[in-house]
């Protein structure tokens, strides 16, 4: 038998081809992965007496919106960046991404300002955009705030694609919006809720989830600049969203998750011993989960406090529980906000508006309380369906500032964003 | 700011190829393809028909490009049908369709995208692949699978993924009708014959 060499330009062919893969191999490493980055809070001096405090107030001030699912972060001079969603109602074509600056020296919140509206995001994705929400803000340790948000341009939110805004100077100028590719599949079903976890070099851990085909959650890996390097799977099948990730050490985190099947209502929680790269398998834990957004934090004695509606059904009551790094003991510290109603049941239009009234005035800030009259006469949609008026405070989102309090935003009623403040002292005598 | 030259392109192409060729000489096809491209630009509430497109279909992967580029041609006249392998191409195509979506969205535990993030395994899977298509003369898939790499290397797309390159939903769907089709077309003709036969050796 004799053997047939290949011709000259085919020979020609062979080693071009065999230049290109080469150096695609080498130009193409894997991507490296390092530790969490762990953020050091400023503890208190021993021996002074701290104060308990746990204040709260509205960070938003718009009265017609509906406004949900917000974020919080601590910028470097002490004061707050909350970003939330507010427009006519979930999913509507008005909706727009705002944000708002909370004054350390006031206490109070100022002025509404939109940062990311359907048409500014169309304009810099060059895609059609149907619909803006979860907005989510983080400062970076090299004191880049990032903002993500998710963007529908076809179907619902399972259609979503993650949108990222980067800001060189604390929020006063940023960059244009651009999407993150994170799906091969017409870039879409990948949302975030969930607060950012940064790494030692940089690189961001972003929690996000898909809604698609299944409902599990996954870690995108980005890089210092915000490029996606990689992804883990958190959890599968069709049973967990919205992962709430808490960094205890360099290497180890837990994922806390929405509970979107239909068996337990129970939160989930995933563990992962390097960083993010892999976790275990997601497991029941004993608060309830009714479908809801959770939030997490870490305090310096390693024990976590979870922001929860620890409801079968419902969103009417908003929990704040601690429990140890197992998560096997957990105790109820304080109810955030709840429904005068132990089941939650409606009430009508006018029982509804005396209730509201006295709540508004315990959650509103002194800043906000004029505006009582005004928010009673807006009572809408947004709270009182046919059966009655409801109840909701929901999507808490956690953080620890460098300072060492702890905030917490969330949606009070979706008329307004809470923000709630409380330190160490105050978690030290709830514990007692 | 993102380049938008992609976007149109597919628009162009797409609705070229997918209109009848209506009995034009190559001249008339050209002045088509070149309208729709022209088309393309027609704003429509302050985006391009080619953005709409986009919107729904996504920036299509390199072989796409490269495939409906040679079926452009083809239209036009300027290349010859393919001599060898064009089902190949379309095995190649849909399976890798069937392999990463399915599991990528949820379907299965694993996470094929993954590896396009740390492509050296899947490069050297692509071009054995490559090498042994050249080797079969299947030179519509080796242009197809080499300009995706090429791209990928000069980063030409936003997406750090190689599989972002390599393939995409518009191209797997395609790929798995047109197999069926040709499943479908070879079953009947097999009907047809063995029908044929049977009655001839009843006479």
């Amino acid at each position: 038998m004799r053997i047939k060499f290949p011709s000259l330009p085919a020979l020609g062919v062979y080693l071009a081809l065999a230049c290109l893969f080469a150096g695609a191999w080498l130009t193409h490493p894997a991507p490296g992965h390092s530790s969490f980055a762990r953020i050091s809070p400023v503890s208190a001096v021993p021996d002074t007496v701290v104060k308990p405090i746990y204040t709260s107030r509205f960070a938003s001030s718009g009265l017609v919106d509906f406004v949900h699912s917000s974020a919080v972060t601590a910028l470097p001079d002490g004061s707050l960046m909350a970003v939330w969603f507010a427009g006519s109602r979930e999913g509507a074509a008005d909706v727009q991404v705002r944000s708002a600056r909370f004054d350390v020296s006031t206490g109070e919140w100022g002025q509404e300002q939109v940062m990311a509206t359907r048409e500014s995001t169309q304009q810099s994705t060059r895609k059609y955009i149907r619909k803006l929400g979860n907005p989510v803000i983080a400062l970076a340790p090299d004191n880049r705030l990032w903002l993500f948000y998710v963007s529908v341009s076809m179907g619902g939110w399972a259609g979503s694609a993650v949108n990222v805004m980067v800001s060189d100077d604390f929020g006063e100028h940023w960059s244009a919006p651009r999407q993150l590719i994170t799906s091969p599949f017409l870039n879409i079903s990948t949302l975030v809720r969930s607060a950012p976890v940064f790494h030692v070099d940089g690189s961001i851990g972003l929690p996000v989830y898909h809604e698609f085909l299944g409902k599990f959650a996954e870690y995108l890996y980005l890089s210092a600049d915000g490029e996606v390097i990689d992804k883990f799977r958190i959890s599968h099948g069709k049973n967990s969203l919205q992962p709430a990730i808490v960094a205890l050490d360099g290497q180890r985190g837990i994922a806390f998750l929405r509970y979107a099947g239909t068996t337990h209502h129970r939160v989930l929680a995933s563990r992962t011993e390097d960083a993010g790269q892999t976790w275990s398998e997601p497991f029941p834990l004993v608060p309830s989960n009714p479908n809801s957004s959770l939030a997490a934090v870490a305090t310096p004695d390693q024990r976590l406090l979870v922001a929860l509606n620890d409801l079968q059904e419902g969103r009417f009551k908003l929990s704040l529980y601690v429990t140890d790094a197992k998560m096997t003991d957990w105790r109820l510290l304080h109810d955030l906000d709840k429904s005068p109603d132990p089941e939650g049941d409606p009430f009508s239009p006018l029982a509804y508006k005396e209730i509201i009234k006295i709540e508004f005035r315990g959650s509103s800030g002194k800043l906000r309380e004029p505006l009582e009259a005004q928010f009673l006469a807006n009572l809408d949609n947004r709270v009182c369906k046919n059966r009655g008026c409801e109840f909701e405070y929901e999507y808490p989102y956690f953080i620890r500032s460098p300072d060492g309090m702890y905030h917490l935003v969330y949606s009070w009623n979706n008329t307004f964003i809470k923000h709630v403040t409380f330190n160490d002292a105050w978690l030290s005598e709830r514990l007692k | 700011m993102i380049s938008l030259w992609q976007a149109h392109a597919s628009f162009a192409m797409i609705i070229f190829l997918i209109l009848p060729s209506f009995g034009l000489n190559r001249g008339w096809r050209i002045a088509l393809l070149l309208a729709l491209l022209a088309i393309s630009f027609i704003p429509l509430g302050g985006l391009s028909l080619a953005v709409y497109l986009r919107s729904h279909i996504d920036d299509l992967a390199i072989t796409s490009l490269v495939f409906m580029g040679w079926g452009c041609l083809r239209r036009l006249g300027m290349l010859p049908p393919a001599q060898h392998g064009q089902t190949s191409v379309l095995i190649l195509f849909a399976a890798m369709a069937l392999v990463l979506y399915p599991a990528t969205m949820g379907l299965s535990d694993l996470d094929p995208y993954r590896l396009g993030y740390s492509p050296r395994p899947l490069l050297i899977f692509v071009a054995l692949l490559t090498f042994g298509l050249f080797y079969l003369r299947n030179y519509l898939a080796v242009v197809m699978l080499a300009g995706a790499t090429l791209a990928f290397v000069l980063g030409t797309k936003p997406s750090h993924n190689y599989w972002d390159y390599l393939v995409d939903p518009l191209l797997g769907l395609y790929c798995c009708l047109a197999l069926l089709m040709l499943a479908a077309r070879r079953v009947y003709r097999r009907l047809t014959t063995l029908r044929g036969s049977m009655r001839n050796g009843s006479i």
